[in-house]
C-alpha cells in the first residue's frame, strides 16, 4: 500500500519566553578589554571594537592614520594592529557567534504547527499537529549553561588572540627596526671594503700590489656589497611583516620607524615567581579552569570532597588519604575533586578525570614555558649587556690601538680597514642582541599572561626567516 | 750601583785575608747592582794588577774583592727592567740589575772566582765564552756541571790565561735565556798595562729582541724576525755616543749574541780588525776595513786613530737593523694616490691619516701617537733635522778639545765654513725625470734576445 505524505505547511511560531538572554553590546568585547587592561600597556591597548558598519570603519581608519603620522613605537604598532588586523576582526566575529549561540540556547525552541496531507489509496487525510519540544524544556538550563560557558571561553580565547597579536606585532616591530639598523651598518661595512678595494686598485695601477692581492680586495668588496643587498632585502621583509600584522596598505605603509631600538632597562625584571604568575594570569589556564568548572556542573557534580593541585593529579590514587603534598613554592592550580560514590557515575568520573589530566598537562607546560621564557629573557639581557658594555667597547679599544699601530707604520691601512669592518660587525651583533632581548621580553609577557606560544587563535603569518644576516 | 759603598765593604772583606776558614770562604762577596742604563766610567782598579779599564756602552764594570789573591766577583742572575731607549723599557732577564750584565775586567794570569746566584725562576749556568779553562768550569748545563737551581749559588774558579775579548752567557735553556737578555762582556787585560795600549777602549754586545709594540717582554720563540736591534740592550737614540779626543788611539770591541750577522760600519775612518775572541791578530796580519762583519757568536776588536774631527755615524749596515719596531708586512705606498680614498676611510676611522705616498720620511717628521712603550720606527733629532734612525746606530764623536779621559757628550759638531754640503743656488736646468710609479710590465716593449737559459 502506498502512503504518500506531503507536508503542506510547517510554521514556526515565535513564542515569547519570559527572562530570555540578550545579545551583548559589541559581542562582549568589554570583558576582553577588561582582561587586556592588566596585560598590555595603556599606550598599546585601543578600545577594542568589532567593525560592523562603515561608520566604525571610518573612525578606525582615522585613528590608525593619526598613529601612523608619528614615528611608530612598539606600543603604537601594537595599537594599530589591534585596531586594524583583519584576522582579529574575524576573531571578534567568532565571539559574536558565541554570543548569539548563547542567546539562542537560552531560549525555548519555538513550537511548530505542521499541516500534512496523507494519501492512502483514495482517502486523503489532513493531519494537523502542534509540536512542542518538551525535552528541550527540560534540558534548557543545561544547554544554556553550556552555551554561556562556551561564550565565556570564547571571550578568554579572544583575549588570548589579542595577546598573541600584540606579542607578534611587538616582535615584528623590533625585527623591523633592527633590520633597518643592520642594513645601515652593512652599508658601512661595504664602504670600508670599497675603500680597501679602491686603494688596492690604485696600488696595483702603480705596481705596488700584485693583481692577485688587488683582486682579493675586490672580492671582499663584492661580498660586502652582496651582504648589504641581502640585509636590505631582510629589512624589507621585516617591515612587510609588520605591515601585514598592522593590516596596512597603500599610503599607510609609508610610516616611519625610529632610527634605533630602545635602550635596555637599567636592570632586568627580577621575577622569582614566574610560575605562580603564569598559573594566575595565563589565559589558556583560565580557560581550562572554566571548562573544568563547567564540566563539573554539567555532570551534576556538586559535592566536592576537597581541592587538589591539578599538578599532582597523577598522585591522587596513591596519596588519597595523605596530607596534601607540599610542592615547595606555592604554585598550583587548585581544582575540586568529587566523591564519585556509585558506579553509575563511572562515566562522569572518567570525563572529569580526563579533563583534569588535560588541565594538568596544560598547567605543567605553562609552568615550563614561563620558566623557559624567563631564562631566555635573562640570558638575552645578559648577552645584550655583554655586547654593549664589554664586547663593543673592547672592539673599539682594539680599533684605537690599531690606529696607534698604523701611526707607527706597524700595520697597513688594509689591516686598519679590516679591523673597522670587525668593529662594525660587533656593533651589529650588539644590535641583534638588543633586538633579541626585546623579543624575549615580549615572549615573556606572553608566556606569563597570554597563552602557549602554540596557541593559534590567529593564523598569524610566521616570519620566513629572522633578519639576522650579516 | 754604589761603587763607594762596595769598596768600603770589600775593604771590610780584606780584614779576613789570610784566614783560610771555610766559614770565611763561604761568605759571599757583595753583589753590586746598577739601576740605570747610563754609561758608568770605571775608575782605576783599587787593588790587584793594574790595567786600563774599558768603557762599556750604556753599562758598567763589576767591582770585585780580593780574597787571598783571588779576584772574587758575584753575579746574580735575575729578572730586570731595562730601558731600551727613553720611552721604552723591557722586562728582561739579566745580571745585577741590568741586561746585559756588568762587564768583568781581569788581568791575564788572575785567579778569578765568580759566585753565581740564581734568582731566576728556572735553572741556569754561565758559560765563559772563549776562555781556556778547566772543562768543569765551562758552564754547559748537563754536560760539564749540573744546572744551578733557582735560589742556589755556584762558584766558578779559573785562571784568566789569555789577554783578550770574551763574553759570558747562560748555557742552560740557552735560547730562552739569551732571548731574554742574559749576557755580559768579559775583558782580560794584558799583564803589562802598556801592551797594545789604547786611549779609549769601548765594548758592547749586540743583541736583538722581539717585543710586540705595546708589550714589555720579548717573544722568546722568535728566531729571525726581531723588531729591536740593540747594542747592550739599547736602541738609538738610547745608545751613548763614543766620544774621542782627536788623535786618540781607539779600540771598539764588539760581540754578537743575536741570531744574525752584523756588518758594523764606521764613517770617516779606516780601522783595522785587531782581534777576535780567539785572540789578538799579529800586526802584520791585520787588514784595513770600514765595515767589519760580526758573525753570530763572534767577537771583533777594531782599532783606529781618531784623526778626523766630526760626528761620525757608527752603525750596523743592515738598514733594517737601524730601525726600531716596524711592520715588515706593511705594503709600499710610494706613488699611490690616496687622496680620494682617504675621505672614505676617514669617515669610518676618525683620526686616520694617509702615510707613505712619498716614502716613510714623514714618519720621523710627524709626531703621531704610538702604542705605549713603543719607540718610533725611525727617530732622533740632529742639528740639521731628523736623523731617521733607530736600532744599532750611534755616533763616534771626535773633538780636538775633548779632555783625555772625558767621555761626556760634547754636543753636535760644528763644521768649519766651506766644509758642509750646500744647496746649489745657481741656474737650474730641468732634469729629465721619470714619472713616478708609471712603469708597469707590459707598458714597455721588451726586446731582449735570449740565448740559452736565463741566469
Ligand atoms: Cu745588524
Amino acid at each position: 500500500m502506498l502512503t504518500a505524505t506531503r507536508t503542506l505547511l510547517a510554521l514556526s511560531l515565535p513564542l515569547a519566553f519570559a527572562g530570555c538572554a540578550q545579545l551583548q553590546p559589541d559581542a562582549g568585547l568589554g570583558q576582553v578589554q577588561q582582561e587586556m587592561q592588566t596585560r598590555l600597556p595603556a599606550a598599546a591597548l585601543p578600545a577594542l571594537a568589532w567593525d560592523k558598519g562603515s561608520a566604525t570603519a571610518e573612525q578606525r581608519r582615522a585613528q590608525v592614520q593619526a598613529l601612523l603620522d608619528e614615528p611608530l613605537t612598539a606600543d603604537t604598532a601594537v595599537r594599530i594592529a589591534l585596531l586594524n588586523n583583519g584576522e582579529l576582526q574575524a576573531r571578534f566575529a567568532e565571539l559574536g557567534l558565541a554570543d548569539a549561540d548563547r542567546v539562542i540556547a537560552s531560549r525555548l525552541p519555538n513550537p511548530a504547527l505542521i499541516l500534512a496531507r496523507q494519501v492512502q489509496g483514495a482517502s486523503v487525510e489532513i493531519d494537523r499537529s502542534f509540536l512542542f519540544d518538551l525535552l528541550s524544556l527540560f534540558t534548557l538550563p543545561a544547554r544554556r549553561d553550556i552555551a554561556t560557558r562556551r561564550y565565556q571561553e570564547s571571550q578568554l580565547a579572544t583575549a588570548a588572540a589579542v595577546m598573541a597579536l600584540a606579542t607578534e606585532t611587538r616582535k615584528a616591530w623590533y625585527d623591523a627596526v633592527a633590520a633597518a639598523q643592520t642594513s645601515r651598518y652593512l652599508t658601512q661595512v661595504k664602504e670600508a671594503a670599497d675603500a680597501a678595494a679602491e686603494l688596492a686598485r690604485n696600488m696595483a695601477n702603480v705596481g705596488n700590489m700584485s693583481r692577485r692581492d688587488a683582486l682579493q680586495e675586490q672580492a671582499f668588496y663584492a661580498e660586502a656589497a652582496a651582504q648589504r643587498e641581502e640585509a636590505q632585502a631582510a629589512e624589507t621583509a621585516a617591515r612587510e611583516r609588520l605591515i601585514r600584522l598592522m593590516g596596512l596598505w597603500g599610503q599607510q605603509t609609508a610610516f616611519q620607524l625610529p632610527e634605533r631600538l630602545p635602550d635596555l632597562p637599567r636592570h632586568p625584571e627580577q621575577r622569582s615567581e614566574v610560575e605562580a604568575i603564569a598559573m594566575r594570569d595565563r589565559l589558556d589556564v583560565l580557560m581550562a579552569k572554566r571548562e573544568i568548572e563547567g564540566l563539573a556542573k554539567s555532570l551534576g557534580l556538586t559535592r566536592a570532597t576537597r581541592y587538589v593541585n591539578v599538578l599532582e593529579v597523577g598522585y591522587l590514587n596513591n596519596s588519597f588519604n595523605d596530607q596534601p603534598r607540599q610542592t615547595g613554592a606555592e604554585v598550583g592550580l587548585l581544582l575540586p575533586l568529587f566523591d564519585w560514590g556509585e558506579a553509575r557515575n563511572a562515566r562522569a568520573e572518567a570525563l572529569y578525570l580526563q579533563a583534569l589530566a588535560r588541565t594538568r598537562d596544560l598547567a605543567s607546560r605553562a609552568r615550563s614555558q614561563a620558566r623557559e621564557a624567563y631564562v631566555r629573557y635573562r640570558t638575552a639581557y645578559d648577552l645584550a649587556e655583554a655586547y654593549r658594555k664589554v664586547i663593543v667597547p673592547l672592539r673599539k679599544q682594539i680599533g684605537e690601538e690599531n690606529l696607534l699601530r698604523y701611526n707607527g707604520m706597524l700595520i697597513s691601512v688594509f689591516e686598519l680597514l679590516s679591523d673597522s669592518r670587525a668593529q662594525i660587525l660587533s656593533v651589529n651583533a650588539a644590535i641583534q642582541a638588543q633586538r633579541d632581548y626585546w623579543k624575549a621580553d615580549a615572549d615573556l609577557q606572553n608566556a606569563l599572561a597570554g597563552a602557549s606560544p602554540r596557541f593559534d587563535a590567529l593564523s598569524l603569518a610566521r616570519p620566513a626567516q629572522s633578519a639576522s644576516s650579516h | 750601583m754604589n761603587r763607594r759603598q762596595f769598596f768600603t765593604h770589600s775593604g771590610v772583606g780584606l780584614l779576613g785575608a789570610g784566614l783560610i776558614s771555610r766559614a770565611a770562604a763561604a761568605a759571599l762577596p757583595e753583589a753590586a747592582s746598577a739601576d740605570s742604563a747610563a754609561t758608568q766610567i770605571p775608575v782605576a782598579p783599587p787593588n790587584g794588577r793594574p790595567f786600563h779599564p774599558v768603557i762599556t756602552l750604556n753599562g758598567w764594570s763589576l767591582p770585585w774583592r780580593m780574597k787571598n789573591s783571588v779576584k772574587e766577583f758575584h753575579l746574580i742572575a735575575e729578572p730586570v727592567v731595562r730601558e731600551i731607549a727613553p720611552g721604552m723599557v723591557a722586562h728582561l732577564w739579566g745580571y745585577n740589575g741590568q741586561s746585559p750584565g756588568p762587564t768583568i775586567e781581569v788581568v791575564e794570569g788572575d785567579r778569578v772566582r765568580v759566585f753565581v746566584t740564581n734568582k731566576l725562576p728556572e735553572p741556569t749556568t754561565i758559560h765563559w765564552h772563549g776562555q781556556i779553562l778547566p772543562n768543569g768550569m765551562d758552564g754547559v748545563g748537563g754536560l760539564t756541571q749540573p744546572q744551578i737551581p733557582p735560589g742556589k749559588t755556584y762558584v766558578y774558579e779559573f785562571i784568566a790565561r789569555h789577554a783578550g775579548t770574551y763574553m759570558y752567557h747562560p748555557h742552560a735553556d740557552e735560547m730562552v735565556q739569551m732571548a731574554m737578555g742574559m749576557m755580559g762582556f768579559w775583558v782580560t787585560h794584558p799583564k803589562d798595562p802598556n801592551t797594545m795600549r789604547v786611549d779609549r777602549d769601548f765594548v758592547f754586545l749586540t743583541n736583538a729582541y722581539d717585543i710586540e709594540p705595546g708589550a714589555y717582554t720579548p717573544k722568546v720563540n722568535t728566531m729571525l724576525d726581531f723588531n729591536l736591534w740593540t747594542w747592550n740592550s739599547r736602541a738609538f737614540p738610547g745608545i751613548d755616543p763614543l766620544v774621542c779626543r782627536l788623535g786618540d788611539k781607539v779600540r771598539i770591541r764588539m760581540g754578537n749574541l743575536t741570531m744574525t750577522n752584523h756588518p758594523i760600519h764606521l764613517h770617516g775612518h779606516r780601522f783595522v780588525v785587531a782581534g777576535t775572541d780567539g785572540g789578538w791578530i799579529a800586526p802584520a796580519a791585520r787588514w784595513p776595513e770600514v765595515t767589519v762583519d760580526i758573525a753570530v757568536g763572534q767577537m771583533r776588536a777594531i782599532e783606529f786613530t781618531a784623526d778626523n774631527p766630526g760626528d761620525w755615524a757608527f752603525h750596523c749596515h743592515k738598514a733594517h737593523h737601524t730601525m726600531n719596531a716596524m711592520g715588515h708586512q706593511v705594503p709600499t705606498m710610494i706613488g699611490v694616490d690616496q687622496q680620494k680614498v682617504a675621505e672614505k676611510i676617514s669617515r669610518l676611522i676618525p683620526g686616520y691619516m694617509t702615510m707613505g705616498s712619498t716614502g716613510m720620511s714623514e714618519m720621523s717628521q710627524m709626531q703621531m701617537p704610538l702604542p705605549p712603550n713603543t719607540l718610533p720606527m725611525m727617530t732622533g733629532e740632529g742639528p740639521y733635522g731628523p736623523i731617521e734612525m733607530g736600532g744599532m746606530f750611534s755616533v763616534v764623536k771626535v773633538r780636538r778639545d775633548q779632555k783625555p779621559g772625558d767621555y761626556s757628550d760634547p754636543g753636535w759638531y760644528q763644521q768649519p765654513p766651506g766644509t758642509q754640503a750646500y744647496e746649489w743656488l745657481g741656474e737650474l736646468q730641468p732634469a729629465p725625470r721619470a714619472a713616478a710609479g708609471r712603469a708597469r710590465p707590459g707598458d714597455m716593449e721588451m726586446r731582449v734576445k735570449r740565448n740559452g737559459h736565463a741566469h
